[in-house]
């Protein structure tokens, strides 16, 4: 039995409907007996929540207090490692609660501790088997209805495998997924029936290759057959041709037989002219038209002639046409400008009379051709603009100059009245240097400090003479003691040895040996004491002299010090001395007397500095002014240049002036402008004189042509008379205008003359063709009639009728014949003699019948074997290109992989599970005997002796069994109470188990026995109390009679009354540990 | 007179990855490997100007029945025909000249060696440069050693082609089977072997060479690393061996460990990073096996259901979209949780009792197998061995082993939870 875990209190904090209870527990058992209601499953719930941690929310077990306040409690542990306090309560997120494990000495534990005190059981299984209700025993039977009692065995013992179940469902059902051996979903079935199906397709396509080459020498004999077949079609084809044309061509063999005879019946007129009559009747109609075209030529010719009489009459005009012309031609080439002329010379007039005119108004003394004679060239101009630049360069220069000189002289006088100014500030400031007001400052400054150092030195030597003196007056007198004197001792031990002496005389030894130790033990002790004392007094004297000591040092320090403040004070009324000295006043002066003397030193130096920056400046200023003065005069002397340079360019200019002619004195500006006016008009008079000389040769030019044009009209008759001068542009227009009428008449009856002559002899033309025509056609009529055989036009136009039919059934016959070689390819003979050699047009029609059945029969043949070869070729082209078959292998490749794969899973899945199946067998052999055992033996005490033997059979159902020795039954066909016993009993065997193996948990029970019979409920708590011998168990119960067996086997009973349930305030006393 | 020839073996044209659970694009694209593999073989023939090939066996899977991968065969010899390079094909178990061996058509410098042994010789400019015996497999399963048809017939270099399993290679069908001494006592100069899928040298006794060279395009993640082909330059009775990799998609197995890493999304970036950091750019693709190891806080993570399953899809996709692009073959989870097996035995109780089965089991076959056989596994694998899949075939201790381990896993997080 290994050490586990025992309850020893608990502490409801806030528990469902507890709060603030508390519980005395201990070793052995324990029954806890309450009503309905009274709180016994949330007892348990309790203790399950403080061990393991609270339920999720929302679980019906979480009891969180619904009034709020504190949720949790505190247990109190016996461990193997010493007692433990553990403490559970609600905090933040965390479900579980916040766990708390606590030493002895309230120190904080590592939650390890609790588990490892647990014996590391697990939740579940300490629920399932430690701590459980009645219908959590039945939750048990459900297991083993389920999973069969030796899985849950397993799965309540077993280290390691406590979820072997869930990992065996989770492969089967893995396995399942794989593979059945008779199922058709699983992903292997579904590949290897896949797999099935593309090798089925395969075999469908068959060996390729093999049929593939067989193929193709069906493929070569096809060819083979399909070239004869080709012959034969053409050969057949040929025979049928002809045949069919032999037979097309039989109308036209008899027709040309009519065409013959019928030609035979007419005469021979093969030579009579073709077209004849057609000829005969155009010839002739061209012959009437031709004779009436003739009196129409006649007419026209006779209004020509008459017309040509009409423009012979005579005219002045004819023959001087050219002379006219050209003196027309002359006249109006120039007619333009003779019209201009009058105006052109007025203009010119009026030019000349406005330049004279505005030459007046300029106001210069010459006329136009003085004018004309005076200098007025660029050069002049160039000149005039140069003398003016320079003059205006000149005058801006002296403006400037003049600027400048009265600008410094204001600079110069302004400089005076500073430099003025400073002398009389100069003049009213006392003659004190700074540097002596400074000396008697830094004086004063000394004096004071000195004079502060002194008083501070004064009441450093008060303070000091002060210490001096309590120091001589501090001195205490030595300590004094009252001390046991030595000889007290041997006169107590004397008084002992007396008082022992007494005693012996009056009580005996006993007593006088008694007080004799007594005494001198008492003796002792004073003697001790006395030393202590002793000891006691001369460290306080040694104290007292040390103390002593330091006085006197304390002292002589005080002394020297007091020595040297002497001395310093000597030193210090030296200095005040000479700073007094220096600063001008006497050593005993006042504070208010330094304070003044300060104000005015104060005021001097102000007053000193002022005037050495008056002295600077006013030697700045004079400099200023020298400089000032210089540049005065230098501005002077450069306005006398330039003045002097502008007199000179006004000379110069004078002297330009009066050489044109232009008032001397014209600035030079104006005389630019007069120039310029000057220039212009003299241009201007100079174009007049141009323009004049130009009208007068034109009108030398115009008056020759004028006159020659009225010459030759006099002559022509187109003028009046000879005139002497030439005449006005208007007389002249309007001869000109006749003349210019007289030519355009002539002209025109020229014209119409030469078109009319035109006329006649084209007309003339025209008439002698005619009668040549009219002669060859009656020519040609003669010649057609002698062809045809004619005496008149009746007879010929009879034996047209007759040449005309005879030419119809040639052509007819021509026709026929041909049409008969195109079809049949022959001549008419050849085809007569064909036709007979077939025998005639009834056994033609039977020849053709019989090749045209065979041509038939081979096409149909040619078309199969075609078909049969284009089949064939595309199912090798397929064969050879076609990636079905290597696509089919890929996949069969690919889906042996896939199977192969599943296949290897599968069969890992199986050997995992026949491996735990096999491990679990060997594990229950070696492992669960005991269990087994344990098990029987509860059994059989709770049965009381009825069932011996629980038993798991090695077979594959995994039942659980009981048996009485002789027989067994399946726990299925056991009573409820029976079967609740059986389950009762594993249970307690699993805890006696792990308390054997692991560790002694204790053992809680709510109600379980309530399905009992007395008597077996008797042999349950008997059971119970054996096992509290070795950990504790606790009972929960709200049956009387169960209470009384409880009590008769010796448990520890505590009631759950109603008032406990009722909500308490959480006391704030905290259990201890231990 | 100096020569060169390429030796290459189980070509297995037009056979799709093994393995592959997943579906998507890239399989299909990466399928098209073998035949630019066996492109490449052509190339290195056409650019080293060699004297012939010999193709060594399985040149394709008769189950695959591809007609595609004829046609490719006969369209690249005919590439070597064109530059007048012989080419010496024998039949391996998987393509037996009892199924349809393909060579229908094929040009006529090729010789296909029949189901009796036989002897071709190469001839340049009217003088013998080598001799090239072999045997084909006229039926899937021949268990003769059929190296003891060859032998020596006369001077020069002689060459023996042969599809055989050399001291009995694991992980191989023991087909026609031989040994070192066996084939060294033909007097042969060089054995051109195919079978074993690794590439591999037996120096024999007495001076020859038996040469694997490896299937030149890996398949399935046991076939991880460089494939290719093998280079013999053969002058003055030396010879010299290179081996060339023609493979454009190599497999790769990767572990990852899990410690360090705290997030899913962690754990994707650092595969992801992983992964490209050992995939060269150079190839058309990369295809990936990773396992997640060690122990670290994302174990349980990962345990969650369906979660691991996410995690993987994740990265698959993203690996599919790298240039070039990664299949991710699976993503394995051999991630343990942070728990001490040892220290969980030495505290006893359920699981130390779960431990000591498991390791009884393994101890104990016969015990293991009644297991088996009791769990119905042995069906399930005789049913999935008649699908052509190969697994659960027979139970394998480590399979306990783990079995135990994620029992004791499972109780302990339960215990933890």
């Amino acid at each position: 039995m290994k050490p586990g875990l025992r309850i020893d209190s608990l502490r409801v904090l806030g528990f469902g409907r507890f709060s603030g209870m508390t519980r005395e527990l201990g070793p052995g058992l324990h029954l806890l007996y309450g009503p309905n209601e009274a709180g016994k499953s949330t007892l348990l719930a309790f203790l399950r929540s403080m061990l393991f941690g609270f339920e999720k929310n929302g679980h019906p077990e979480r009891y969180e207090p619904k009034s709020g306040g504190p949720f949790g409690g505190e247990l109190r542990l016996t461990t193997d490692v010493g007692p433990l306090l553990v403490r559970r309560v609600a905090a933040g997120r965390r479900a579980k609660g916040e766990l708390s494990v606590l030493g002895p000495d309230g120190q904080f534990l590592p939650p390890e501790r609790l588990e490892d005190a647990l014996g590391h059981v697990s939740r579940e299984l300490f629920f399932d088997v430690f701590a459980f209700r009645l219908d959590e025993l039945a939750g048990f039977e459900r297991l083993t209805e389920q999973r069969g009692a030796s899985e849950a065995l397993v799965a309540a013992s077993m280290r390691g495998a406590r979820r072997l179940p869930e990992v065996v469902a989770r492969l089967q059902k893995s396995a399942d997924e794989l593979y059945k051996p008779n199922g058709t979903k699983p992903m292997l079935n579904e590949t290897l029936k896949k797999l099935e199906e593309v090798q089925s397709r395969l075999r469908e396509v068959g060996d390729r290759p093999a049929r593939y080459f067989a193929e193709r020498e069906r493929l070569a004999t096809l060819g083979e057959e399909q070239r004869g077949l080709d012959a034969e079609l053409l050969s057949v084809g040929r025979e049928v041709e002809r045949l069919a044309r032999l037979e097309a061509a039989l109308g036209d063999l008899v027709a040309l037989a009519e065409v013959r005879a019928e030609l035979e019946s007419l005469p021979a007129l093969e030579h009579f002219p073709e077209g004849g009559e057609a000829r005969l009747e155009d010839a002739l109609l061209r012959n009437r038209n031709q004779r009436a075209e003739g009196a129409r030529l006649e007419q026209r010719l006779a209004t020509v002639r008459a017309g040509l009489e009409r423009l012979s009459t005579p005219s002045r005009v004819r023959g001087r046409e050219e002379a006219l012309r050209l003196a027309l031609a002359a006249y109006q080439e120039r007619s333009g400008l003779m019209r201009a002329l009058p105006a052109r010379r007025a203009a010119v007039a009026e030019k000349r009379r406005q330049v004279e005119r505005e030459l007046k108004e300029l106001g210069l003394p010459v006329d136009g051709p003085g004018l004309l004679a005076l200098d007025l060239s660029a050069g002049v101009r160039a000149t005039l603009e140069e003398l003016a630049t320079r003059l205006g360069a000149v005058e801006t220069e002296c403006r400037e100059a003049s600027g400048n000189r009265s600008r410094l002289r204001a600079e110069r006088e302004r400089l005076d009245g500073e430099v003025a100014g400073a002398e009389a500030e100069l003049a009213r400031l006392p003659e004190t240097l700074p540097g002596q007001v400074r000396q008697q400052q830094a004086g004063l400054a000394r004096m004071r400090g000195v004079r502060a150092e002194l008083e501070k030195l004064g009441e450093q030597r008060a303070e000091l003479r002060r210490q001096f003196e309590s120091a001589r007056t501090q001195s205490e007198p030595p300590p004094v003691e009252v001390v046991v004197p030595v000889w007290w001792v041997p006169a107590v031990a004397a008084v002992v040895v007396v008082f022992s002496v007494v005693a012996w005389l009056l009580a005996g030894t006993q007593v006088a040996v008694l007080c004799g130790v007594g005494g001198l033990l008492l003796t002792g002790v004073l003697e001790m004491a006395r030393r202590r004392v002793e000891t006691a007094r001369a460290s306080a004297l040694e104290a007292h002299a040390a103390r002593q000591r330091g006085r006197q040092q304390e002292e002589e320090r005080l002394r020297s010090v007091l020595v040297g403040l002497a001395a310093r004070e000597e030193v210090l009324h030296r200095e005040l001395l000479a700073s007094a000295q220096e600063a001008g006043m006497t050593p005993v002066a006042t504070p208010a007397d330094m304070a003044s003397k300060e104000a005015a030193l104060a005021e001097a130096l102000e007053q000193a500095g002022r005037r050495e920056s008056l002295v600077r400046e006013r030697e700045k200023q004079g400099a200023e002014q020298g400089r000032a003065q210089r540049e005065e005069r230098r501005a002077e002397e450069v306005l006398r240049e330039v003045e002097q340079r502008q007199a000179e360019l006004a000379r110069t200019l004078a002297g330009h002036l009066a050489a044109r002619s232009f008032p001397v004195t014209l600035p030079a500006s104006a005389a630019l402008a007069l120039w310029r006016d000057a220039a212009a008009l003299k241009q201007r008079l100079l174009d007049v004189g141009t323009e004049e000389a130009a009208l007068s040769v034109d009108e030398q030019t115009c008056a020759p042509v004028a006159m020659r044009l009225w010459e030759e009209a006099v002559a022509a008759g187109l003028a009046s008379e000879p005139v002497a001068t030439v005449p006005s542009p208007s007389t002249l227009e309007t001869v000109a205008a006749r003349v210019s009428a007289a030519l355009e008449t002539a002209r025109e009856q020229d014209v119409e003359h030469r078109a009319l002559e035109q006329n006649h002899r084209e007309l003339l033309a025209e008439k002698a063709r005619l009668d040549g025509l009219c002669h060859a056609e009656e020519t040609a009529i003669a010649t057609l009639l002698a062809e045809g055989g004619a005496t008149d036009e009746e007879s010929f136009r009879r034996r047209a009728a007759q040449a005309h039919r005879y030419a119809e059934l040639s052509h007819r016959a021509r026709e026929l014949s041909q049409r008969l070689e195109a079809r049949t390819g022959l001549s008419e003979s050849q085809a007569r003699e064909a036709l007979r050699e077939t025998g005639g047009e009834q056994g033609l029609h039977s020849a053709l019948e019989f090749q045209r059945a065979r041509h038939t029969e081979a096409q149909q043949r040619q078309k199969e074997v075609l078909t049969d070869r284009g089949a064939l070729k595309q199912l090798l082209e397929q064969w050879e290109n076609d990636g079905e078959l290597s696509r089919l292998r890929i996949e069969e490749e690919s889906l042996k992989a896939r199977a192969a794969e599943l296949a290897t899973r599968y069969a890992a899945d199986r050997l995992a599970l026949a491996l735990l199946s096999r491990a679990r067998r060997r594990f229950e052999e070696e492992q669960q005997p005991r269990v087994v055992q344990l098990a029987s033996e509860h059994f059989d005490a709770l049965t009381g002796g009825r069932y011996r033997r629980v038993i798991i059979p090695n077979a594959e159902e995994r039942e659980l069994r009981v048996s009485d020795g002789e027989q067994d039954w399946s726990a299925a066909s056991l009573s409820r109470g029976t079967r609740e016993q059986l389950y009762l009993a594993f249970r307690l065997a699993v805890v006696r188990d792990f308390a054997e193996t692991r560790g002694a948990l204790p053992l809680i029970v709510d109600d379980v026995l309530v399905n009992f019979d007395p008597e077996r409920a008797r042999g349950a708590i008997r059971l119970f109390a054996r096992l509290a011998t070795q950990q504790q168990v606790i009972a929960f119960t709200c049956h009387p009679w169960l209470r009384e067996l409880f009590e008769a086997e010796g448990a520890r009973v505590q009631e759950l009354d109603s008032s406990t349930s009722k909500p308490q305030q959480a006391s704030l006393t905290v259990l201890q540990a231990g | 007179m100096p020569f060169k020839f390429v030796h290459a073996a189980d070509l297995h044209l037009d056979t799709p990855f093994r393995g592959v659970a997943a579906q998507g694009p890239l399989p299909g694209r990466f399928q098209e490997s073998t035949f630019r593999a066996l492109t490449r073989i052509v190339d290195l023939c056409l650019r080293e100007r060699v004297a012939f090939l010999l193709l060594a066996g399985d040149l394709f899977d008769v189950k695959d029945r591809s007609v595609r991968a004829r046609l490719a065969l006969r369209s690249e010899l005919a590439r070597l025909h064109s530059a007048g390079i012989q080419s010496f094909i024998v039949h391996g178990n998987h393509d037996p000249l009892s199924g349809d061996t393909g060579t229908l058509g094929l040009p006529a410098s090729v010789k296909v060696f029949g189901p009796d042994w036989e002897e071709a010789e190469v001839v340049r400019e009217g003088r013998r440069l080598c001799r090239v015996q072999g045997v084909s497999y006229p039926d899937v399963e021949v268990r003769d050693d059929l190296s003891a048809r060859f032998r020596r017939t006369g001077e020069g270099f002689s060459v023996g082609l042969l599809h055989a399993n050399l001291g009995g290679a694991e992980g191989h069908a023991n087909y026609a089977p031989c040994t070192s001494a066996g084939l060294g006592s033909r007097g042969l100069d060089y054995w051109a072997l195919g079978h074993v899928h690794t590439r591999a040298e037996h120096l024999l006794p007495g001076g020859g060479v038996a040469v694997y060279p490896g299937n030149p395009q890996g398949r399935h993640a046991n076939e991880a690393g460089e494939r290719g082909c093998v280079l013999v330059e053969v002058e003055d009775g030396g010879m010299r061996r290179r081996f060339v990799p023609v493979d454009g998609v190599r497999w790769h197995k990767l572990e990852l460990p899990l410690s360090g890493l705290g997030t899913l999304d962690g754990l994707l970036d650092t595969a992801v990073e992983a992964v490209e950091s050992r995939c060269s750019a150079e190839l058309d693709g990369h295809a990936v096996r990773l396992t997640l190891t060690g122990r670290g806080p994302l174990h349980r993570e990962l345990a969650r259901p369906g979660a691991l399953a996410q995690v993987e899809t994740d990265l698959r996709e993203r690996l599919a979209q790298g240039h070039p692009p990664v299949l991710l073959e699976s993503l394995r989870d051999s991630t343990r949780p942070e728990l001490d097996l040892e220290a969980v035995r030495a505290s006893g109780g359920f699981a130390r009792t779960l431990l000591e089965e498991a390791r009884f089991l393994v101890e104990s076959p016969a015990e293991l197998a009644r297991l088996w056989e009791q769990e119905a596994l042995g069906s399930l694998g005789q049913r999935l061995k008649r699908l052509g899949v190969d697994a659960l075939e027979a139970p394998r201790p480590e399979w306990v082993v783990g079995a135990g381990r994620h029992g004791v896993e499972s109780l302990h997080e339960e215990e933890a939870s």
